[in-house]
């Protein structure tokens, strides 16, 4: 008995060397990986298209809470015509990046810039980032976007451009040419600022918050009687008693992000 | 007289030629600097199309290198004599493309200064992370064979004096001649690090077709075809380039010359003719399963608004007239043959392109493209100007790169210089 586990931990501690050995150029690379199985949150959303208005303020109040440059979008609306008279049909729909379990995006990352917390948000290190857009060609749901170095207002005295956009805790202060998060690929991180020391969100993301129509409800989808910070129902419930499904499921990327249909 | 009318065109059109390159490097110089200063805002890309002109212009460049190199070992490891003297202008080659694909991802980055990030921050998931492996030891593997095999020669020419005698000591790290036993050593050498670049070219070029082969999300790209694809375009591509230099700048005795270009043209049109299989057998899967997002990607290219690309320039230049040149009696002159073996090379360019551009255009998600109102959301690309110049200035310090090592180094087996000045 003793020496079978020995023997065990001796191929154990073999395995880890060896993988020790294989990581050794940068071991803390592999790190958000490892972090992802040691889930203690899992932040997600479920959106019940049936109390969609398409109002867009989703859309809007990401705009305003990232203060993300023109040419840059985190959540976005999308809107489709279907079918042809007289059978047709508006389809349309709140996406936010789906932080996606197994995400293409951190996979492809040369430099591991975005990497997965543990509480599988997927996030992005500016400093660390090359630019080269590789996540955006492997994102299979368009959520990513270049800063390309667009602004609203030209006029760096104006007091718009004196207040500095709030995602990372303003790390990165006010936009200048050539510095990040200009040059940069940018996205949602569900609001990730808004979270207290221990993780835990002072207030729902922006998008969440703002739907008048209550479609939008966040919360930990780790936690069995995790509750929607902004309106309180049940979300496992929710996605029991409802039909769900998530985008291009097939691809096996998980997203954190579930839609009950209309 | 008449030939000294000849002889004097050929001079005009050959200084008319040399200008137009220079004055495109300095452009292109001009317009790299533009680019550094105002970031990627002077592209045209998108947010879903991220990668343009110099993702296309990087594989190309990336194919031409593997494919020169990879025709290079058929000599050194694989011992077909008859190949040996396009051996050290195919090192070039493969040098030179190499460094101007790096070039070209280098302006592409949004921070390009931090490209060692790429190495500092490895991430092993990552097939871009690997390829900067293999892109490093890729260059050093062809420096080393190079500097073994013309090693001789420099430092023969260094005893020989001359302005550049500093320089060719300098390139050999010696002021001897190296003698019979050294030479033995570096022939063994270069065929080992021949066998070694084997695995690397093929890592080098069929993992940068497998960057974008992983990529689930462009479904275009998400097939195991895809990386082979890259590989046997670039040793077309590859072999046409080195068909074109060789007929061009070879020196040589005519009889000699047209022997080795012939080898190397029907050797490109052999890599043409599986290119073609590979090509066919993934359009006719495609549109036979009537997938429609996988369709979208061939319609756009065989029928969209660039269609002619496809036609003309990946099938009539990459396809159709090299393989006609090569079975017509036109077979018979060096001079068509090279120009069978430029065909290709322009062809495989158009191929590059409708690899990266047409299965980006597709959104993501249906709506994308509306849903945010904005130039980087529109639909579609064309590369703006500031690509254009940056492009061509890299294709012209590439050509002028290659004609000072042309005019420095010693390309030649020594034995046919003299006698080919004349001719030449």
């Amino acid at each position: 008995m003793e020496d079978s586990s020995s023997r065990r931990n001796f191929l154990l501690g073999g395995a880890a060397g060896v993988g020790a050995v294989a990581l050794a150029t940068e071991g803390c690379m592999l790190q958000p990986y490892r972090q992802r199985d040691a889930v203690s949150h899992r932040w997600g959303m479920v959106i019940d298209l049936k109390r969609c208005i398409a109002c867009r303020a989703c859309g809007m109040a990401c705009k305003m809470e990232n203060k993300t440059p023109p040419g840059v979008a985190y959540g976005v609306f999308l809107e489709q015509d279907i079918g042809q008279y007289p059978h047709v049909q508006k389809r349309a729909f709140f996406r936010p990046c789906f932080q996606c379990a197994k995400s293409s995006c951190a996979k492809v990352c040369p430099t591991g810039a975005t990497y997965h917390r543990p509480d599988g948000i997927v996030a992005v290190d500016y400093e660390r980032c090359i630019g080269c857009r590789y996540c955006i060609a492997a994102c299979p749901y368009g959520a990513r976007s270049f800063d390309y170095g667009y602004d609203y207002i030209e006029d760096a005295e104006n007091p718009y451009n004196a207040i500095p956009s709030a995602e990372y805790g303003a790390a990165y202060g006010l936009r200048q040419k050539g510095k990040s998060p200009i040059g940069n690929v940018r996205k949602c991180t569900f609001c990730l600022h808004l979270q207290d020391e221990e993780g835990q969100y002072r207030e729902a993301p922006a998008c969440a918050r703002t739907c008048m129509g209550r479609a939008i409800h966040f919360g930990d989808l780790a936690d069995p009687e995790g509750k929607c910070l902004v309106h309180g129902e049940s979300l496992q419930e929710l996605l029991c008693r409802r039909g769900h499904y998530r985008l291009k499921e097939e691809l096996g990327n998980e997203p954190a992000v579930y839609y009950l249909p209309w | 007289m008449s030939s000294h009318r000849q002889a004097s065109v050929g001079f005009v059109l050959r200084v008319v030629g040399l200008g137009l390159v220079v004055a495109l490097a300095a452009i292109g110089a001009g317009a790299v600097v533009v680019r550094m200063r105002d970031g990627l805002m002077v592209t045209q890309l998108t947010q879903h199309v991220p990668w343009g002109l110099w993702i296309g212009l990087y594989i190309y460049f990336i194919g031409l290198s593997a494919g020169a190199f990879l025709l290079s070992t058929l000599i050194y490891v694989f011992g077909v004599r008859r190949l040996e003297a396009a051996g050290p202008t195919a090192l070039i080659q493969a040098l030179g493309c190499m460094l101007i694909a790096l070039f070209l991802i280098f302006v592409d980055l949004g921070h390009p200064w931090r490209f060692l990030n790429v190495f500092l921050y490895w991430n092993p998931s990552s097939v871009l992370a690997w390829e900067c492996l293999f892109y490093t030891g890729y260059v050093i593997i062809i420096l080393g064979e190079l500097f073994l095999l013309l090693r001789v020669p420099l430092a023969v020419r260094a005893q020989e004096g001359g302005p550049l005698a500093g320089l060719f000591r300098l390139l050999a790290l010696t002021r001897e001649v190296p003698d019979a036993a050294w030479r033995a050593k570096a022939a063994r050498w270069v065929r080992i690090l021949g066998l070694i670049g084997i695995p690397v070219a093929i890592g080098v070029h069929g993992g940068t077709g497998a960057i974008f082969a992983v990529a689930k999300a462009r479904p275009n790209w998400f097939s195991g075809l895809f990386p082979i694809i890259f590989l046997v375009s670039a040793l077309a591509s590859g072999g046409g380039l080195l068909t074109l230099l060789t007929a061009a700048f070879h020196r040589a005795p005519p009889e000699k010359k047209y022997g080795l270009v012939r080898q190397l043209a029907f050797l490109t049109v052999g890599f043409i003719a599986l290119d073609a299989l590979l090509l066919g057998s993934e359009v006719l899967v495609t549109e036979y399963g009537e997938i429609v997002h996988e369709e979208i990607g061939w319609q756009l290219v065989m029928f969209g608004p660039f269609w002619w690309v496809f036609w003309f320039v990946q099938l009539g230049c990459g396809l159709i007239v090299p393989v006609l040149l090569v079975a017509l009696p036109t077979r018979r002159s060096t001079a068509w043959l090279g120009v069978a073996g430029a065909s290709v090379a322009v062809g495989i360019l158009g191929t590059r392109l409708n690899i990266v551009i047409p299965p980006l255009i597709q959104p993501a998600l249906e709506g994308l493209t509306t849903a945010y109102h904005h130039p980087r959301f529109a639909w579609g690309y064309f590369p703006s100007t500031n690509e254009w110049l940056v492009g061509l200035g890299a294709i012209a310090w590439g050509i002028l790169a290659f004609l000072a090592a042309r005019a420095i180094l010693p390309l030649e087996p020594t034995e046919d210089r003299p006698a080919a000045e004349p001719s030449a």
